[in-house]
C-alpha cells in the first residue's frame, strides 16, 4: 500500500527571481529579489509599481509558435520538470494513460484577451486570434500534447491557492491508483486585469511587498510558472527515477466567510494545516519550515499568523514567505512554494522573508531574518485563495521513515456507488424535470435573439439563454446586488438543489463544494476590462473584480450554506463538470467529506461569443440545434447556450431515498492527430474499460446519452463510439442526446446529467432523447443505466454512468 | 446643500446597485457599514471609485476612506471638502 504514495521526481520553475531551479535558488541564497519596473505592457496608473516580471524572452525560451503568454510560461517550467525526471524518456505512448496533466490557472489568456478588447474599443480591425488561448485549459493541454499524457488531465482556478490544488489533486488520483505520473502544477503571467484588480482593492505596495512587517501595505503582483511531477513511489522507483522529495500530505478547507476577504480568526487556514498534518501521520513539531502565503496585505498576514499559532502554538518553526523574490504569482503562486519546499529539503535550509524589517505588534513574532542551513525532514507550505479557497501542502525528506509518516488508511476504488440526493437546474428549457421533459418532447427550445454591446459590437446573435430564471424570488435583494449573473444561476441552481437547506448531521467543515466553469464569470469579467480601458485604470470597479475570478460561484455556495470542506472549482473545456463531479465522488470516497455539491455553470455573453468566435465553436447564424442531423457545414458551429446545474451527493450507504446512483465518474485525454475527434475502437475500449475498472458491465447500459450538437465531425464520432460499444458488447447501444435543449456551452454536460437523472427516474421517456437519433434498438422504458459521455475539442473525453 | 446631499445619495444608490432603497432610506446620522445600510468591504471600495470617477477624489488607503465612510453626514463632509 504504502507504494502508492506520491513522490516528486522533477521540478521546473520559471518567475522573475530566475528561471530554473537552480537559479531560483541561488536568488533565494543571496536574497536576490526579483521585483522591478513593469515593461510588459503600459500601465497609466500603476506603471511605477515593482512587479515580478520574468525577464527572460518567454517566446524565444519556450520554443512553442502558439500560445498565450501563461502558456508558454507553462511549457518551459514543464518542459524543465519533465526533463530532471527522465520521464521524457518514457513518452512514446507507453502507459500513456496512467500519466495526467493536472495545472492550476486563473489569469491564463486574459492578457492577451485584453488586447483583443483594446482594438474593439479603439474601433481598429477585430483581430480574434488571442481569444484562441483565453481558456484556463489552454496551458494544461498544450502541456499534456507534448508530454503525451492520455489519462486524468484537467485544470483548476481556485484564484491563488489553484497550483496548490492541482498538487492535491494529483496526490490523490496517484494514492487512488488511477494515475501513475503527473505534471502538477500552475502558471499565470501578469495582466492588465489582475493589476488593476488587485489596485481596485487597495491590495498593492508600490514599492514592493513587505510580508509580516508591521509596515506592510499589500502584495506586488508577479508572474511565472512552476511543475512537479509527481510519481507513484513504486512505480518511480521500479524505473531507477530519482526521488527528490515525498508529499505525505494535503489538506483544503473553504473559510466560508467574504468573496475575497480572508476569515480574520484563520479558521479555514487553520483547519486546512490540521488537515495535512493529521494526513502525513506528522505531528506539529515534525514540522522544519513553513514556508507560508504571506502576500503582505495587512489582513493575509495576520490572519496566517493567528492560524500558525492556533497550529503550533507557542512553538511555530521557522516560517517565510518567498512573495518579495517573485511577486505573487496567483495560480502559479502554490506550485512555485512546492518547488521552494521540495528545494528547502534537498539544500537542507530555509530562505529568508525578504522584505520583513520590523515586527508586527498585532502578529507577535517573526518569520526568518536570514537564510539559514537547517536540519529538515518535514516542511509545510499555505496556499490562500479568493473565497476563502484554502490548500496546504507537506513535503517530506525521500529518506524519511514511511513507517513514521503514513496513515494507514484504506484507500476506497473508484468503484464505490454515490447517492445522488438532490438536483437544482437553471436552463434554457426550464428549471424542473417537467419543463425539460417538455422541452425534450417539443423537439428543442428555440434560441433567443440578443443584442451585443460594447466592447464586443459583433451584431445580433442568437443563443439558447435562460431569461428570468426566477432568481429575485430565491436570493435576497442584499445579496443580489452584489452577484454577477453567473453566480445567480449558480446560486439559484443550488437552492433548488437544497429546498430544504442541509441535513441537520452534517457538519460544516464535511461538506465539499465542486463547480465547473468553463469559462467563469464573463459578464464581470468584461465590465471591469471595459471600464478599465475606456478610463485609461480610473475609478476600477472592485465589485467587478472580486466576481470576475473563476472560483466566485463555488465560494458563493460555501458562503450561502456554510460548506466548510474543500472548495473546488474545474475549469477544462466541456469537460469541466465531470471533473467537479469526480472532485467530489473523491472526497466522499476517500471519507474526507459526507455530503458534496457537485455542479457547473456557464453564462451566455458578447464576450462569451466572442470567445468561441475565433476559437470556432459557436456561430450565431446557425440553425437551432438538431442532434445528429449533419446539419452545420464546413466550419459552422452549433448556437450557444448557457446555465448551471447543481448536485447533492452522499456515500450510498448514508442516505435514504436518493434520486439515482452515481456508479462511475471519469475524465481523460485521447489523442488525434489533426486535433479532431477520437479514434472510435479506442474510444469504446477505454468506456468499456473504465465501466468494468467500476463494476458496471457494458452490457447493462441502456442509453448512451451524448453531446452531439449537429456537428458532423464530432456527432459522427460519438455515432461511430456507439456502433464499436455494440461490436464490443454484441447488442446495439442507443444514443441519445440533450444539447437541442441546452444549447453549446462548456456546462452542457451538467445538464444532461439532469436529463439522465430523468431518464433512470422514469420522468423523462427515452424516446423524447432519442427523437431523430439514427438507433434502432428499443430502449427499456426507463433505462436502468445511463452513461453521459462528454467529447471536448482540445482532447478531453469523460464520462459519468448514472443508475437507477 | 441639498442638491449634493441627493446627488450623492443617488450616486450611492447607483454604484452599489442598491435598487430597493430610496434616497431617503440613508439617514445622515447612521453608520454607512455594518449597521444602518449593513454595507461591507467591497462596498466601500465601490465606493471609493465612485467618488474618484466623478468627484476626483483619490482614496489610496483604507484607513482614509474608513474615517470618511463612518456615516453619510462624514462622507458629504468628505466630498465637500475633497471634490475637484
Amino acid at each position: 500500500m504504502s507504494s502508492r504514495r506520491p513522490v516528486v521526481t522533477g521540478l521546473g520553475i520559471i518567475t522573475a527571481a530566475g528561471c530554473g531551479v537552480s537559479a531560483v535558488w541561488d536568488a533565494l541564497r543571496s536574497n536576490r529579489s526579483g521585483l522591478g519596473p513593469l515593461t510588459l505592457f503600459a500601465s497609466p496608473r500603476y506603471g511605477r509599481h515593482q512587479v515580478g516580471q520574468v525577464q527572460v524572452d518567454v517566446d524565444q525560451l519556450a520554443g512553442v509558435a502558439r500560445g498565450s503568454r501563461s502558456d508558454k510560461l507553462a511549457w518551459i517550467a514543464a518542459r524543465d520538470a519533465i526533463a530532471q525526471s527522465g520521464l521524457a524518456a518514457l513518452a512514446d505512448g507507453a502507459g500513456a494513460d496512467r500519466k495526467g496533466v493536472l495545472l492550476g490557472s486563473t489569469v491564463a489568456g486574459m492578457l492577451g484577451t485584453e488586447e483583443v478588447f483594446g482594438r474593439l474599443l479603439r474601433g481598429q480591425r477585430r483581430r480574434f486570434a488571442p481569444m484562441r488561448y483565453h481558456e484556463c485549459a489552454s496551458a494544461t493541454d498544450l502541456c499534456a500534447r507534448r508530454l503525451g499524457a492520455c489519462g486524468p488531465t484537467a485544470t483548476f482556478s481556485t484564484a491563488c491557492s489553484a497550483g496548490a490544488l492541482a498538487i492535491a489533486t494529483a496526490a490523490d488520483l496517484i494514492e487512488n491508483g488511477e494515475l501513475d505520473a503527473v505534471l502538477a502544477g500552475g502558471a499565470d503571467s501578469l495582466s492588465r486585469l489582475t493589476l488593476n484588480g488587485f489596485g481596485s482593492l487597495l491590495l498593492l505596495d508600490p514599492g514592493g511587498c513587505r510580508p509580516f512587517d508591521a509596515a506592510r501595505a499589500g502584495i506586488s503582483l508577479g508572474e511565472g510558472a512552476a511543475m512537479l511531477v509527481l510519481e507513484a513511489e513504486e512505480t518511480a522507483c521500479a524505473r531507477g527515477a530519482r526521488i527528490l522529495a515525498r508529499l505525505s500530505g494535503w489538506g483544503a478547507s473553504c473559510d466560508a466567510t467574504h468573496p475575497t476577504a480572508p476569515n480574520p480568526q484563520g479558521d479555514g487556514a487553520a483547519a486546512a494545516m490540521q488537515q495535512a498534518l493529521q494526513r502525513s501521520g506528522l505531528s506539529p513539531s515534525d514540522i522544519g519550515c513553513v514556508i507560508a502565503h504571506g502576500t503582505g496585505t495587512p489582513d493575509n498576514d495576520v490572519m496566517e499568523a493567528r492560524a500558525l499559532r492556533r497550529v503550533f502554538g507557542g512553538a511555530v518553526p521557522p516560517f517565510a514567505s518567498v512573495k518579495r523574490f517573485f511577486g505573487h504569482t496567483l495560480a502559479a503562486s502554490g506550485a512555485v512554494k512546492a518547488v521552494v519546499c521540495v528545494q528547502a529539503l534537498g539544500e537542507q535550509a530555509v530562505p529568508a522573508n525578504l522584505g520583513f524589517e520590523n515586527g508586527d505588534p498585532k502578529i507577535g513574532f517573526e518569520p526568518t531574518r536570514a537564510f539559514q542551513s537547517r536540519r529538515l525532514k518535514h516542511v509545510l507550505s499555505n496556499s490562500f485563495g479568493f473565497g476563502g479557497n484554502n490548500v496546504v501542502l507537506v513535503f517530506s525528506c525521500p529518506c524519511s521513515d514511511p513507517a513514521s509518516t503514513l496513515v494507514s488508511v484504506p484507500r476506497r476504488p473508484s468503484a464505490m456507488p454515490l447517492a445522488v440526493l438532490g438536483a437544482g437546474l437553471v436552463s434554457a428549457g426550464g428549471h424542473t424535470m417537467a419543463s425539460v421533459r417538455t422541452a425534450l418532447a417539443a423537439g428543442g427550445v428555440t434560441p433567443a435573439w440578443l443584442e451585443s454591446s460594447a466592447p464586443f459590437p459583433l451584431g445580433r446573435m442568437r443563443g439558447y439563454t435562460c431569461g428570468h430564471f426566477g432568481a429575485s424570488g430565491v436570493i435576497s435583494p442584499d445579496r443580489r446586488r452584489r452577484l454577477g449573473h453567473l453566480q445567480q444561476m449558480a446560486l439559484v441552481a443550488a437552492k433548488r438543489c437544497l429546498p430544504q437547506g442541509l441535513p441537520g448531521w452534517l457538519s460544516p467543515d464535511r461538506a465539499c463544494v465542486a463547480i465547473g466553469t468553463g469559462l467563469g464569470c464573463l459578464g464581470e469579467t468584461a465590465a471591469f476590462v471595459e471600464n478599465m480601458l475606456k478610463n485609461e485604470e480610473r475609478a476600477p470597479l472592485a465589485g467587478r473584480f472580486a466576481n470576475s475570478v473563476h472560483n466566485a460561484c463555488a465560494s458563493q455556495l460555501a458562503i450561502e450554506f456554510n460548506l466548510r470542506g474543500l472548495n473546488s472549482t474545474s475549469t477544462h473545456r466541456e469537460i469541466s463538470f465531470e471533473v467537479a463531479l469526480w472532485h467530489c465522488a473523491s472526497e466522499l470516497r476517500q471519507g474526507r467529506a459526507d455530503l458534496a455539491l457537485a455542479g457547473a455553470a456557464d453564462e451566455l455573453s458578447p464576450y462569451a461569443q466572442a470567445v468561441g468566435h475565433r476559437w470556432g465553436w459557436w456561430n450565431q447564424n446557425a440553425p437551432v440545434i438538431r442532434p445528429f442531423s449533419r446539419e452545420l457545414k464546413g466550419r459552422q458551429r452549433p448556437l450557444p447556450g448557457e446555465g448551471a446545474a447543481v448536485f447533492t451527493l452522499a456515500r450510498a450507504g448514508q442516505a435514504s431515498s436518493p434520486l439515482a446512483l452515481l456508479r462511475s465518474v471519469h475524465f481523460g485525454r485521447f489523442v488525434t492527430p489533426a486535433g479532431g475527434p477520437p479514434e472510435a475502437q479506442t474510444e469504446a475500449s477505454w468506456i468499456r474499460e473504465t465501466l468494468e475498472r467500476d463494476g458496471v458491465s457494458l452490457a447493462s447500459v441502456d442509453l448512451l446519452l451524448t453531446g452531439a450538437s449537429g456537428r458532423p465531425p464530432w456527432d459522427d464520432a460519438y455515432r461511430e463510439v456507439a456502433s464499436a460499444l455494440s461490436v464490443l458488447r454484441g447488442h446495439e447501444v442507443s444514443l441519445g442526446a440533450y444539447k437541442h435543449v441546452s444549447g453549446e456551452h462548456h456546462s452542457a454536460s451538467a445538464f444532461g446529467f439532469f436529463v439522465a437523472l430523468g431518464l433512470v427516474r422514469g420522468e423523462i421517456e427515452p424516446a423524447l432523447c432519442l427523437a431523430g437519433m439514427p438507433t434502432a434498438a428499443t430502449v427499456a422504458r426507463p433505462p436502468r443505466t445511463v452513461l453521459l459521455y462528454t467529447l471536448a475539442p482540445g482532447g478531453s473525453h469523460a464520462l459519468c454512468c448514472v443508475c437507477a | 446643500m441639498q442638491s449634493l446631499t441627493d446627488e450623492l445619495k443617488n450616486k450611492i444608490i447607483k454604484a452599489l446597485n442598491l435598487d430597493k432603497i430610496a434616497p431617503a432610506d440613508i439617514k445622515d446620522d447612521e453608520p454607512l457599514f455594518g449597521t444602518g445600510l449593513g454595507l461591507d468591504s467591497l462596498d466601500a471600495l465601490d465606493l471609493v471609485s465612485m467618488l474618484e470617477r466623478d468627484y476626483g477624489i483619490l482614496i489610496q488607503d483604507m484607513e482614509a476612506a474608513r474615517q470618511a465612510f463612518a456615516s453619510y453626514r462624514t462622507l458629504e463632509d468628505f466630498v465637500q471638502r475633497n471634490r475637484r
